[in-house]
């Protein structure tokens, strides 16, 4: 299969002609302290209708480079040497005005952040009828109906009426488009998309990979994609480069790479992968006796919108065991309630509704002062390292917090505390004295595990921890928690979007939608065979790191239709009736019950419980 | 590799001098300087009037050797520098003395107002209800009126005494304080690390206090350097209305107030010299301020 797919890329480089070819390229940056070289020796070809994958760390030079192809670099730097074929010419050779005429019309490129990139001032279809119009002889009223077409052809709905919207009228997933459609207004021969993706939920991303490939397979351009997210590579590149500090190290079929990385670097990067597929073998324990931990009940979380009546029903009815020493998932897309579970459990966030029993006691019920005794067993780790951490305390400042509210140690005790918490953490006592201004991402996510576990506790909430890391940095914490959690006997609710990691780490897993719990199971059981009909497109949707089950290759594609609707008026039946594919009368009628499906399954859909939907394997 | 020689590199960019730094620094520190010790310097006791009356500073070609004579001993009596008012009092020692007035009084209101104005921030800002709103509401009013003319109700109502002026300029500078403490409270208390500092078990007041509050003084502190600015020159301008310090006090404003009606006979020299004070030393605060901002707060 893995040989067969990468002679299949080959064949289809083979006989085209290179689009651009850069040769040796070096930029540097010269400061008061010295030269600064984030690219150096850069050789690159991409060929038509050829996808490739630039990958790297944060600071790998990778958005530098790109630019460097177009000729661009930020001052005060400047390109060193090298040469860069485009089209017959040396683009570094071009003087500004015939570089501009190249930029935007041969070369597009699509930027990370599509809101920003918006001009706020300027209604969607003007911009791309002046990008356009830059780059062709058009009137305004042309460049205004070549928009709409962009438009519909990025598959914007409705686009008569979308292209007199301004940047703050779209969503994320909407500016997206709209900016993939002014960079392929002019039918560039080569799209630059730098991180098109991040901050974008799955199935939106899948939506607007997809329409990518789509838009470059029919034009017969070609991409230079960079992203650090290799399910992205995995799932659309043919070619993958792997950019490290400044230099590419390695260049080859994307089958060829997730098969037998040559260069360390790459296998740094390509081990969570690795250790993700060995995790299938290791045989999850759930066996259903565990020992109950924490017990919710009809968990319900109301926001009112201010000035009206209505209220944001973030969670609906959640109903969920935790046991001793497990570890179970909550996925969903942003906005499906997730984070305000986890909120809800140790009582940041005020449930309006239901029973959360720990230890015997209703925590939901007892006087916020009362909560304190369940703080130091109750513990949470959050999203953000560098917020979380008090700017102007050093790390053992932060350790020694927990343990001066709930131990009675002494001063050397707390001292020796903070040291053993560190090094089980896996960071050296030497960074007691730092400030996280000093530290990276990954080092401060563990200084906020290592005071989330400082007073012992039974279990922590992990609210996507992982989401702001390197995927490197990712390996390691989650080999962290692992650890922990055999060491310590933990249970850890782990939320979180990114299901190759939730596949890793978690025994079962809860998949929510608009604040409902859709479907539970163990990790096993929904990630092999979904069955209702939103896991089943958010595993679609999700891009594992597996170049041999490439979704641009899939024939069938479970795929919802637009966008999550507003979770202010919800629909009476199925809350995913408007985008599901299956969707019948009765499901925009009938409110949905969480069926009993036997063998520990839950899933919210009448069909599925009735058989009508065959499984979906995968 | 890349990254660390970057940053190397953005810091020496930082380090590059701040000129207006520099000056600022300079100037506020003269006057702190003269606060210090410039009565014990000044050549004349200023608030003994000398026989000479209405005296116009020697000419500026005369004071290299006027200098060099107070140096060597051989000029007797030192000369007036800055001549002297219709009261004989000598302008020079008046002017280096002023400052321990001036700045006791911008300073002392200052620290009250930021005290209060921080406190009253971090409350209206963390434990925001209806009393809070209230308060803003009520600080919006008052902060509506002209503060030269609320100072002088104050002090006309309070009577003319030192720590009066105090009281009514820390009052009138109290809501400024509330306003820029209040909105970065708001900011820093949805930050990360107050969320978990609810979920390790601290009280509200502990977390208001340990964790927001340090996190949210610096636009106040930055302020002050402006705000100890204007308090002198309201200072000083309270005095030339009559509503402030009382003569013979050496003080800037009173100087110029007292110096002002005998501009119309040409003597221009008594309200000269401490309006030039006035203004290089507000100019010093206020340049001070914004380049503590920029550095800090930007």
């Amino acid at each position: 299969m893995l040989v067969k797919a990468g002679t299949a890329k080959e064949a289809r480089v083979e006989g085209r002609s290179p689009v651009i070819e850069a040769r040796n390229l070096a930029v540097r940056y010269v400061t008061a302290t010295g030269v600064v070289t984030p690219v150096r020796d850069l050789t690159l070809t991409v060929h038509e209708r050829e996808v490739v994958g630039l990958v790297g760390d944060a600071g790998s030079g990778k958005s530098t480079a790109a630019l460097a192809l177009m000729g661009v670099v930020r001052p005060p730097g400047q390109i060193a040497s090298g040469s860069v074929m485009f089209g017959g010419r040396d683009l570094l050779g071009l003087d500004e005005d015939a570089l501009r005429a190249i930029r935007g019309n041969e070369i597009g490129i699509i930027v990370q952040n599509p809101r920003s990139s918006l001009n706020p001032m300027l209604r969607i279809g003007r911009q791309i009828a002046n990008v356009y119009g830059a780059h062709n002889q058009a009137t305004s009223r042309e460049g205004w109906d070549k928009a709409v077409d962009m438009l519909r052809m990025v598959g914007i709905n409705d686009p008569e009426r979308r292209v007199g919207a301004y940047a703050h009228e779209l969503s994320g997933g909407m500016a997206q488009r709209a900016l993939i459609a002014m960079a392929l207004s002019s039918s560039p021969r080569l799209l630059i998309a730098d991180e098109p993706t991040s901050g974008l939920d799955v199935t939106i991303q899948a939506q607007f990979l997809d329409e990518m490939w789509q838009t470059v397979q029919a034009t017969g351009s070609a991409i230079l994609l960079i992203s650090q997210d290799l399910g992205v590579i995995a799932n659309y590149c043919d070619r993958v480069v792997v950019l490290h500090d400044g230099a590419i190290v390695e260049d080859r079929p994307v089958g060829e790479f997730f098969a037998d990385p040559q260069h360390p670097y790459s296998r740094s990067i390509l081990a969570l992968q690795k250790a993700a597929s060995e995790a299938d073998a290791v045989a999850k324990r759930s066996d259903g006796e565990r020992e109950k931990l924490i017990e919710i009940r009809d968990l319900a979380k109301n926001f009112p919108i201010r000035g009206s009546k209505k209220v944001v029903q973030a969670v609906e009815n959640l109903s969920m065991t935790i046991g001793r020493g497990e570890t179970v998932g909550l996925v969903g897309e942003s906005g499906s309630g997730k984070t305000t579970v986890g909120r809800c459990l140790l009582r940041l966030e005020e449930p309006t509704a239901g029973q959360i029993e720990y230890g015997g006691t209703d925590i939901s019920a007892i006087a916020r002062s009362g909560m304190k005794r369940f703080r130091s067993k109750l513990q949470i780790v959050f999203q953000d390292p560098y917020d979380s951490l008090n700017p102007r305390w050093s790390v053992g400042q932060v350790l020694r917090e927990p343990l001066n509210l709930h131990t009675s140690l002494s001063t050397a005790e707390k001292t020796a505390r903070i040291g053993e918490l560190l090094e089980l953490v896996g960071l050296s006592p030497d960074i007691v004295s730092a400030k996280p201004r000093d530290l990276g991402a990954s080092t401060l996510q563990r200084v906020n595990i290592a005071r989330a576990i400082a007073t012992d506790p039974e279990f922590i909430v992990l609210d996507e921890p992982t989401s702001v890391l390197a995927p490197a940095a990712i390996d390691g914490l989650v080999t962290l928690l692992r650890a922990l959690q055999a060491e310590l006997g933990l249970s850890y609710l782990f939320i979180s979007h990114d299901l190759t990691t939730v596949k890793y780490l978690c025994d079962r897993v809860a998949v929510m939608y608009l604040g409902q719990v859709v479907e539970t199971g163990t990790v096993d059981q929904v990630f092999n065979a979904p069955l209702h009909p939103y896991s089943r497109s958010l595993l679609d949707s999700h891009l594992f790191p597996d170049p041999t089950d490439r979704r641009v290759d899939r024939p069938d594609r479970e795929q919802l239709e637009g966008e999550i609707p507003s979770p202010v008026d919800l629909p009476k039946g199925c809350y995913l009736a408007g985008r599901c594919p299956h969707a019948l009368e009765r499901c925009r009628a009938e409110p949905q019950m969480l069926h009993d499906m036997g063998d520990q399954r839950t899933a919210r859909c009448w069909r599925v419980a009735e058989g009508d939907l065959e499984e979906a394997g995968r | 590799m890349a990254d660390v020689s970057e940053i190397q590199a953005g810091a020496t960019q930082k380090r590059r001098t701040d000129w207006l730094f520099v000056v600022g620094v300079s100037i506020v520190s003269l006057v702190v300087v003269l606060a210090a010790i410039g009565p014990a310097i000044s050549p004349y006791d200023p608030t003994v009037s000398t026989p000479t009356v209405s005296m116009p500073p020697p000419p500026l070609a005369q004071w290299p050797s006027l200098f060099w004579g107070v140096l060597t001993g051989s000029v007797e009596q030192t000369p007036h520098w800055f001549g002297t008012d219709s009261s004989g009092f000598d302008i020079f020692s008046r002017v280096i003395s002023a400052p321990r007035i001036d700045l006791t009084i911008a300073l002392a209101a200052n620290g009250l107002s930021l005290l209060l104005g921080v406190f009253l921030g971090l409350i209206a800002g963390y434990f925001r209800n209806i009393g809070t709103e209230v308060m803003m509401r009520t600080s919006d009013v008052l902060q509506s009126f002209p503060v030269f003319i609320s100072a002088m109700i104050l002090v006309a109502l309070a009577g003319r005494s030192t720590t009066n002026i105090v009281i009514a300029l820390a009052l009138l500078y109290t809501p400024i304080y509330v306003r820029l403490t209040r909105s970065e409270v708001l900011s820093q208390k949805t930050r990360g690390y107050v969320e978990a500092a609810r979920a390790l078990g601290n009280s509200e007041l502990i977390i208001a206090l340990r964790h927001v509050l340090p996190n949210s003084m610096a636009p106040a502190l930055i302020q002050s350097s402006v705000t100890i600015g204007f308090a002198i020159l309201l200072t000083a301008g309270l005095s030339f209305v009559g509503a402030g310090v009382r003569p013979p006090t050496p003080e800037w404003g009173l100087m110029i107030s007292t110096g002002a009606t005998q501009i119309v006979l040409g003597e221009w020299w008594p309200s000269l010299f401490p309006g030039i004070a006035i203004s290089a030393t507000v100019f010093g605060f206020a340049v001070l301020g914004n380049a503590l901002e920029r550095r800090y707060a930007g």
